[in-house]
């Protein structure tokens, strides 16, 4: 909403004006009047109402020109005429065209005589004939106090007893009372639950991103305790690669990418440690409000010797790997614009608030007046960034500048690095010259994933500014027109009590923490809580899972969204005690079934008669792949390979055609793929990857033509099913049969029926019969095609990209 | 029937057979149901009450449209608009005259009048000039800022400072694209500064992204070939849907599913309409000549062009073109007169091939960089930008030809008659295709979203 331009923002923060009273032109003669109705009214009313009156289509400038009252109190330029002055009156400059940027009406200038007839009308004193006063303009921040009364998720979390329910059998815990007494008040049942194949698959897939092997397969078919789901439960979420999936969820949350987007996008090169600090928070189940307060403040906090140090500086690196626009030249623009998009992504990802909105005008729709804005702008503008990039200097190309990385605490300068001279040449050919190394030096390689540039001990993040300070409101958001200088403060949400208050001397990142985190914020719990149902049901409890304003979606399950959030807080804001506890629920472990009658009545299971079946996202698809051929290499990567990349501009277009070529050999996991703005891996941009300029709590899910084509004839699916047949050939199995099974269970999760086994093996005859098809002489090459053709066709399948 | 509609048609409804029922079906279905207007949001796995629906299939326009497709061609670094489409016999006058501090530069090119309506056109343009009666030359233009980038950005998605969706992701999302076997925008041998972004769908769904296309072999999509002889494909994905059919049975309803089961069909004849599309082999000679094929300087740019005819005939909604570089802060001479070369006869060939098949009447071309330079010169033999006045031209599609609109003051500095924004050029281009520029929007983050945000007046005076 921040896209607002300066013109139409103007129409949110007008206030009522009081009469004014009349000045020179009181009582105005009859002769003075009939010319004003004869030769001005008209003109007004055919060429300035539309952008200028009460019922136009749209106002402008603020300014209204169809009453006195209005041309006197004026709009954004001050009042459009002084009565008896034609000479001091804007109005009067404005039709006679007098400057380059107030020429009215815009596109055609009035006649000479039309002209003359306002200089003479104002004048004579601008006499107007006494009319009833006209509506006040619409005022969003009259509705604010009521908005903050009304609006659901700015009241307090309120933990209510879990209702009565028919089935308290079916209910393992409080969760399923609230699931149940929903579906009781809709005389609906929950539905059977999931088969264990099927459980065990959408657990392992919901908590690590990868399918489950065939011997944690066959143990958990073993294992009849009461308890074995808690203990799969329990294994998934010890496992390193819990944090690479829910890391890379919060990836998405905080717009994570390794270049600047925009028209320069210059490489950031240490952004990977802030992907690798998420992964490990994540993994040692962090605390959620140290993680927020880590994130914000982390330069700011105590720590524990010099690890712990630059590990907090790494976590600063969620406010600084943003989308930037190192083009622009106005670095106090640059400034507001980076702050901005800080105030946009704090908002958005913890507060599911969006704030940003009001940088030029009050918020339409939410109870957020421009002050709120500034007064957090302030702590941004306070704040300096250090993403390895600065803004151009003169006619250079080379924006790349170690110096402006933090260094961390055992950096010790590296003297052989000589500091590279600025290039100026065009960047279009050093960006192609580069190029061309990078891609020979890849081909030479034979671990793609790991870079060859030295990995210094250097990172993206956040410091104080030298002399922090409170910022002016800015009017329309343009940085020449400061107004009224505002107090670094926060939201005016009235059930956090007693919000902290920023010291001088301090730029008031560790305050906003703390108030972002403070139990009394209605909003921080419930964000993250609805965050995490989402991904365990494929439906969040609120859709909108970014937006908890007026224009987003109501909660579904209110009261369980609030006891949620309050067993969140309540055990430490642990992330993965509230995934645990929604997993053991009755309602996680439902079947997906479909049944005709309920889906008659709630086709959209906004009720959670079932489990939701869901696609699995990118990193899923091509991790399952490489899961399955056996090719993949769990072990994390070193740093990433976009250090390798050019330090010019990644800029125009064309470095996405052979992208996925060039990273297709890397057999990491998807989380650790370069994620380059407007270069995404083919693998990720395919399956509807994150919309990396924004932040993204839920990605969409859309089925088109080119994922079919990446199915069927991309390299990398086709040497994953070769891989995938090397592994069922070596396995050393007695049948085809027995063949088909495993590749069954390396795909899908569960042992293949009779009819898709013979159908399998009647694929692989036919195929072996075809000439066009068993093109070589060697059977064995053959079988191996054949196979292979099976594998693919496996891949390819709904089912595999699918979570029941 | 006329041999071109037959032909057309049969472009649109090309299939290699197997899943040709299932299109047709397909396409019944979009055009039977009455579409609501504004387009719907596609279907996600969130809202999955509907029968599944391709979020490409041809949707209701807000009212009757003049234009079906787009052909833009995008002049990337601002042609001089004084040496070009913007007739400016003072300035010749006043050439090596000083003026705001720097010395004037008179047109370095003849103008002289053009068809019925003579219309002034350079002799940079001598071929396109043949179409004067065609061409509506808007003088007028304006934008708000004179650096390549955001410019660049703002002329393809009406916002120079946040990542937004670009006008043919718009264009998409709000009408489908008429050949399900085919991208809905296809943007061959993209260029100039803004990347991916240009042809980016933004916040809009992917699936309304704009395909790059490299310009000059006939399988510039990705993973278009096939990794296996058509037969033996064929059965390989017959047993996907039979795996995928034994899923859907289990599921129930599931527009999702039966979503996947169409892409595999469409997947499957885009791989042999895609290469057909692009074989420019399939070309008469006389029609290679008429774009330049064959000849040095035209070659290229020729092939380009009768890809976007092929593609436009073959259903395609949005095509853009690149050319550049335009920025001649200096060689303008040489420069501007080798560019010119490149794209004049093509474009012309273009013109000429559109209108004998019929098409030109709802095809809707465009030409035109991210500004314009200035009267004034720099180094000598060159321009500086200029986005405070510039010329674009349009044609085909319900746009008046044969006019002159707008006008820059007298020495081609500023637009001063009829000033027409890139808002307004966007609000004017949804209006030909149909579409109200206030009433196609996308609900994103809480807020209803426009190609022209908040701005935007349709120009009626360019409309036929």
């Amino acid at each position: 909403m921040r896209l607002f331009t300066p013109i139409a923002c103007l129409f949110a923060g007008l206030i009522a004006c009081p009469a004014i009273p009349l000045l020179a032109a009181d009582s105005p003669t009859a002769d003075q009047l009939a010319f004003f109705e004869k030769k001005v009214r008209p003109v007004l009313a055919s060429t300035c109402y539309k952008c200028h009156s009460h019922g136009g289509e749209k106002l402008k400038a603020n300014l209204f020109l169809d009453s006195r009252e209005g041309m006197l109190k004026g709009g954004e330029n001050g009042p459009a005429i002084v009565p008896g002055s034609a000479s001091r009156s804007l109005l009067i400059k404005a039709v006679k065209w007098v400057n380059d940027d107030l020429q009215m009406p815009p596109k055609n200038k009035l006649s000479d005589s039309a002209i003359a007839d306002f200089v003479t009308w104002v004048d004579m004193g601008a006499p107007w004939p006494k009319e009833d006063k006209v509506a006040a303009a619409p005022n969003y921040a009259a509705d604010y106090d009521r908005i903050r009364k009304e609006l659901w998720s700015w009241q307090p979390i309120k933990n209510t007893e879990p209702p009565a329910v028919k089935d308290a059998k079916w209910c393992k815990s409080d969760i399923d009372r609230f699931v149940l007494a929903k579906l009781d008040e809709k005389g609906m049942a929950p539905s059977a639950p999931a088969d264990k194949l099927t459980l065990l698959r959408r657990a392992t897939y919901d908590l690590t991103g990868l399918p489950p092997t065939p011997e944690e397969i066959d143990a958990f078919l073993r294992d009849t305790s009461a308890d074995a789901f808690a203990k799969v439960v329990d294994r998934l979420l010890a496992s390193p690669r819990y944090g690479e999936r829910w890391g890379r969820h919060w990836l998405d949350v905080a717009r994570y990418a390794e270049s600047s987007g925009m028209t320069r996008n210059l490489i950031y090169k240490y952004a990977w440690r802030y992907r690798d600090y998420v992964i490990q928070a994540f993994n040692e189940d962090k605390p959620y409000d140290r993680f927020i307060t880590e994130q914000l403040a982390g330069d700011l906090l105590p720590s524990r010797g010099s690890k712990d140090k630059d590990n907090l500086q790494v976590a600063t690196g969620f406010l600084c790997v943003g989308t930037r626009d190192y083009n622009e030249r106005k670095p106090r623009q640059f400034n507001y614009n980076v702050a901005d998009e800080q105030i946009d992504t704090v908002g958005r990802a913890f507060l599911a608030t969006t704030i940003a909105c009001a940088r030029c005008h009050d918020h339409k729709f939410d109870p957020i007046p421009t002050a709120d804005y500034y007064s957090m702008a302030g702590i941004f503008i306070s704040s300096q960034e250090y993403t390895g990039i600065i803004l151009r200097r003169g006619a250079t190309f080379n924006q790349y500048d170690e110096d402006q990385l933090v260094r961390l605490a055992d950096y010790k300068p590296d003297p052989a690095a000589a500091k590279k001279a600025d290039v100026t040449a065009d960047p279009k050919d050093i960006d192609r010259a580069a190029f061309r190394n990078f891609f020979m030096r890849m081909r030479s390689s034979s671990d793609f994933a790991k870079p060859s540039t030295p990995i210094k001990p250097l990172a993206m993040g956040v410091r104080e500014d030298s002399r922090p300070g409170n910022v002016n409101i800015l009017n329309r958001g343009e940085i020449d027109q400061p107004g009224q200088l505002v107090k670094r403060g926060f939201l005016s949400i009235p059930a956090i009590k007693d919000p902290p208050t920023i010291s001088s001397g301090q730029s008031g990142r560790w305050d906003l923490a703390r108030w972002i985190t403070k139990s009394d914020n209605p909003l921080t719990a419930r964000v993250m809580a609805n965050r995490i149902w989402g991904h365990l049901f494929g439906h969040a409890i609120v859709a909108s899972v970014d937006n908890f304003g007026t224009t987003g979606e109501k909660p579904t399950h209110p009261e369980l969204l609030d006891h949620l959030a309050a067993q969140f807080m309540h055990d430490g804001w642990s992330v993965k005690s509230l995934i645990r506890s929604i997993m053991l629920s009755s309602a996680y472990q439902q079947s997906a079934a479909f049944d005709k009658a309920k889906y008659a009545i709630d086709p959209d299971n906004h009720n959670l008669w079932r489990q939701n079946q869901r696609r699995l996202e990118a990193e899923a698809i091509r991790d399952a792949m490489l899961a399955a051929s056996g090719k993949i290499n769990l072990a994390p990567p070193v740093a990433s390979i976009a250090l390798d990349f050019p330090e010019t501009p990644l800029g125009a277009g064309g470095g996405r055609f052979n992208f996925g070529e060039l990273i297709s050999n890397t057999s990491h996991r998807s989380v650790y793929l370069p994620i380059l703005r407007n270069m995404l891996p083919e693998a990720l941009d395919v399956f509807d990857f994150a919309d990396n300029a924004n932040v993204t709590g839920q990605r969409d899910v859309t089925t088109v033509a080119p994922q079919a084509l990446y199915m069927l004839n991309n390299t990398f699916v086709i040497h994953m099913a070769q891989a995938m047949t090397d592994r069922i050939a070596t396995a050393r199995l007695p049948t085809d049969a027995a063949r088909v099974e495993m590749a069954y269970k390396l795909t899908l999760g569960r042992p293949a029926s009779s009819t898709e086994r013979d159908r399998a093996l009647n694929y692989i005859q036919v195929f072996l019969r075809d000439p066009k098809a068993a093109t070589s002489r060697d059977p064995y090459t053959n079988k191996a095609a054949a196979w292979s053709s099976l594998c693919q066709a496996l891949f390819a399948s709904a089912e595999f990209r699918y979570l029941n | 029937m006329n041999p071109t509609t037959s032909r057309r048609q049969m472009l649109l409804s090309t299939s290699c057979g197997f899943g040709y029922l299932a299109l047709a079906d397909l396409l019944t279905r979009a055009y039977a149901e009455p579409n609501s207007v504004p387009p719907t949001q596609p279907s996600s796995a969130h809202t999955g009450e509907e029968h599944y629906r391709s979020p490409l299939l041809p949707k209701q326009p807000h009212f009757a449209p003049k234009a079906k497709r787009i052909i833009f061609l995008y002049m990337q670094g601002a042609p001089s608009h004084v040496d070009t489409f913007d007739y400016k016999p003072e300035l010749a006058k006043m050439d090596g005259k000083s003026y705001a501090g720097r010395t004037l530069l008179g047109p370095q090119w003849k103008f002289n009048q053009h068809g019925k309506s003579g219309l002034w056109i350079s002799e940079l343009f001598s071929n396109v000039a043949q179409h004067a009666d065609d061409l509506c030359i808007v003088n007028s233009m304006h934008t708000d800022n004179p650096a390549h980038p955001q410019a660049t950005i703002l002329l393809h998605t009406g916002s120079a400072r946040f990542v937004r969706p670009s006008m043919g992701s718009w264009v998409v999302y709000g009408l489908g694209t008429q050949n399900q076997n085919l991208p809905g925008f296809i943007t061959i041998a993209p260029g100039g500064q803004g990347g991916a972004q240009l042809y980016g769908s933004g916040f809009l769904p992917a699936a309304y992204e704009g395909t790059p296309i490299a310009g000059t072999s006939s399988n510039g999509l990705p993973n278009v070939t096939p990794a296996a002889p058509a037969s033996v494909q064929r059965r390989q994905i017959d047993l996907v849907q039979q795996m995928n059919r034994d899923l859907l049975r289990r599921s129930g309803e599931n527009p999702q599913i039966e979503g996947i089961i169409e892409s595999f069909e469409l997947g499957f004849r885009m791989q042999s309409t895609v290469p057909d599309v692009m074989d420019l082999t399939k070309e008469s000679k006389k029609t290679h000549a008429l774009y330049g094929i064959g000849e040095t300087d035209t070659d290229t740019f020729g092939r380009q062009c009768l890809m976007a005819r092929r593609f436009a005939e073959a259903g395609v909604r949005f095509i853009e073109l690149s050319h550049g570089n335009w920025d001649q802060h200096q060689q303008l001479h040489q420069k501007h007169e080798s560019n010119a070369k490149v794209i004049d006869k093509p474009i012309a060939g273009l013109l000429a091939d559109l209108k004998a098949r019929g098409m030109l009447k709802d095809t809707l071309v465009i030409w035109g960089g991210e500004f314009g330079r200035t009267p004034t010169a720099q180094s000598k033999d060159g321009r500086d930008h200029n986005n405070r006045g510039f010329s674009m031209w349009l044609a085909g599609g319900g746009i008046k030809g044969g006019l002159r609109h707008g006008a820059t003051d007298e020495l081609g500095t500023k637009a001063e008659v009829d000033k027409m924004h890139i808002h307004d050029l966007h609000a004017t281009i949804l209006s030909l295709l149909g579409l109200d520029h206030e009433r196609l929007t996308y609900r994103y983050a809480g807020r209803d979203f426009r190609l022209t945000d908040v701005h935007g007046n349709v120009e009626k005076k360019i409309i036929a």
